[in-house]
């Protein structure tokens, strides 16, 4: 009785702990000005105010088209490397080819590479295409998939029983048909996994979109965020809302996919 | 392994779009900034071959033996505490009271929100005049500004973001463990902490090798929430690795430099990955799989 009353008082805790920044922060966002400045940063929004977000939406420091760019990036990252890196593993999974156990060792090499070390490079190979501060720059690094997809993925492909392949084979399916008709249907529960992890990874990336975009043109929800900041510092009123519209969206999908997206965080250990 | 596939190149016809991302973007960067870190280059005028000047140069550079100091202590902050505490609540929530669920989805809230965002967040959090951590304290505590501080503030951001991302794994981990374990140990006398101690932390080991490996490879490049918070300041105190290599290219254009300290930070990180994976593979005497 005590240790379950001691285990709640301190889950509870932790849950404080942990919800009170956003809780904070929008209660902070509702609020004028005038009243931050005068009041203490605890006190309960009087009046409630909407005109941070008033600002946020349809203002002159609108986070609109930083949205509209971040879901197109997300998307579009979100299909290639899923596309890219089903086709691969499906390679190393169930195809016979010179070199294949060579390459795959390469791609396992490629894990350890850390990407903070290779943002200089590249920046510079992104430069040298011609592409920096573009929307092809902001995406193409990321396009074909990442070699741990490839590898959670192929792992899950090896898992399938070797006959439904062959029966569909000897029906004389080739291999796309195969993929399409009998490995992806039984893979949905990875690749619903994968869909997740990149979102997430892409929604809330800031140093590559930091480090290739300049201006305003291309700037994706976390680098307006980080601009606004450093704008209107001291107007936490402002940048309080912004945070919250920033984090808002994939918080409302955690919500309703809580139970898919704790499970796919354990398959994977991504981040 | 299906039929015998006699054609190569439907293989290889599978795996090119990946094989152009992967040799594109991770092979040839690796390349790319090893030749890089030769030369001296601003971006603007042209590369001028310098060999091994750059080495030398950020070598004795006091700005990164500074960073590389703070990161370590920043890494050595970060994921001890975050391992431990993620250990102690995923132990908690592994009671599987009711409502465990709701605890374990709100733990990781915070890894689903931008680190960028949640650093904005927590600046004006900590914000001396207009924050609500001093005015909840009463006390004005310049806790983004004072060199003492300042690092233990931003690690401790971190290890709030990271909890419950971690406490996940060790609860995968638990769920792993029979049963029969823990109740054997428990119907021979043990109590609650030996148990811990001799039976489920020795299982738990490959979930405790794969939450200090990735661990430790996102803490040594920490960006997002130093930019927010800090910007490396004050006086370098919270100058993590990742924001010196920015700074370095991206504000100081010194991209030879840039490059020499990207390598370095590559070939510190494979030595930890490296370490880490032998430690472990001599102090596993459990195997679970």
């Amino acid at each position: 009785m005590v240790r379950t009353t001691i285990t709640y008082l301190t889950l509870v805790a932790g849950a404080v702990l942990t919800l009170a920044p956003y809780l904070l922060s929008v209660q902070t966002s509702v609020k004028t000005p005038a009243q931050f400045a005068a009041e203490s940063p605890l006190a309960p929004p009087s009046p409630v105010s909407t005109a941070a977000y008033a600002e946020l939406v349809v203002g002159g420091h609108s986070l609109i088209p930083p949205l509209v760019i971040t879901v197109q990036v997300v998307i579009l990252v979100v299909v290639g490397q899923l596309t890219c890196s089903v086709l691969a593993a499906y390679a190393f999974a169930r195809l016979e080819f010179p070199g294949r156990d060579a390459v795959f060792r390469l791609y396992l090499a490629t894990l350890m590479v850390p990407v903070v070390a290779t943002v200089v490079p590249r920046f510079v190979i992104v430069s040298e295409l011609g592409l920096r501060d573009t929307f092809a720059g902001l995406v193409l690094p990321a396009l074909f998939g990442s070699p741990y997809a490839v590898f959670l993925l192929r792992q899950f492909f090896r898992g399938i029983p070797g006959e439904l392949v062959d029966a569909a084979c000897l029906d004389g399916a080739g291999h796309p048909r195969v993929l399409w008709h009998v490995v992806l249907p039984l893979s949905r529960p990875v690749l619903a996994t994968l869909v997740i992890i990149t979102a997430v990874t892409h929604w809330n990336d800031f140093l590559w979109p930091l480090v290739v975009t300049s201006g305003e043109r291309w700037r994706v929800l976390t680098v307006a965020v980080a601009a606004l900041q450093s704008q209107f510092a001291g107007n936490w009123t402002l940048v309080t809302a912004a945070t919250t519209l920033a984090t808002l969206p994939l918080l409302v999908l955690f919500l309703v996919f809580q139970k898919h997206i704790v499970r796919s965080i354990t398959i994977t250990g991504m981040r | 392994m299906g039929d015998a596939e006699k054609r190569p190149w439907v293989g290889y016809a599978f795996l090119a779009p990946s094989l152009v991302g992967v040799v594109g973007f991770l092979v040839a960067p690796v390349v790319v900034v090893a030749v890089m870190s030769l030369y001296r280059w601003d971006l603007v005028s042209p590369a001028r071959w310098v060999g091994t000047a750059n080495y030398r140069v950020v070598l004795t550079d006091p700005a990164l033996i500074r960073s590389l100091a703070v990161t370590a202590l920043f890494v050595v902050i970060v994921v001890p505490a975050q391992t431990g505490l993620g250990l102690c609540t995923a132990l908690l929530l592994d009671r599987r009271l009711p409502g465990s669920v709701v605890f374990r989805a709100i733990f990781v809230v915070p890894w689903i929100s931008a680190p960028l965002a949640l650093g904005v967040v927590w600046r004006w959090i900590l914000d001396p005049s207009d924050g609500a951590l001093d005015a909840l304290l009463g006390q004005r505590v310049e806790w983004l500004t004072s060199p003492g501080l300042a690092l233990p503030a931003v690690a401790a951001v971190t290890v709030w973001t990271n909890v419950g991302y971690v406490a996940l794994f060790f609860l995968a981990g638990l769920a792993g463990i029979p049963g029969q374990y823990r109740e054997a140990a428990r119907i021979d006398g043990a109590g609650s902490w030996q148990t811990l101690r001799l039976v489920t932390l020795p299982l738990l080991r490959p979930t405790t090798f794969f939450v200090l490996t990735t661990g430790l490879i996102a803490a040594f490049q920490t960006f997002d929430t130093v930019y927010a918070m800090t910007r490396g300041g004050p006086g370098g105190r919270t100058d993590v690795i990742a924001s010196l290599i920015y700074r370095e290219a991206f504000t100081s254009f010194r991209m030879g430099r840039a490059a020499a300290m990207s390598v370095l930070l590559f070939l510190l990180l494979i030595t930890v990955t490296v370490a880490q994976q032998r430690y472990f593979r001599r102090r596993t005497t459990y195997e679970v799989a």
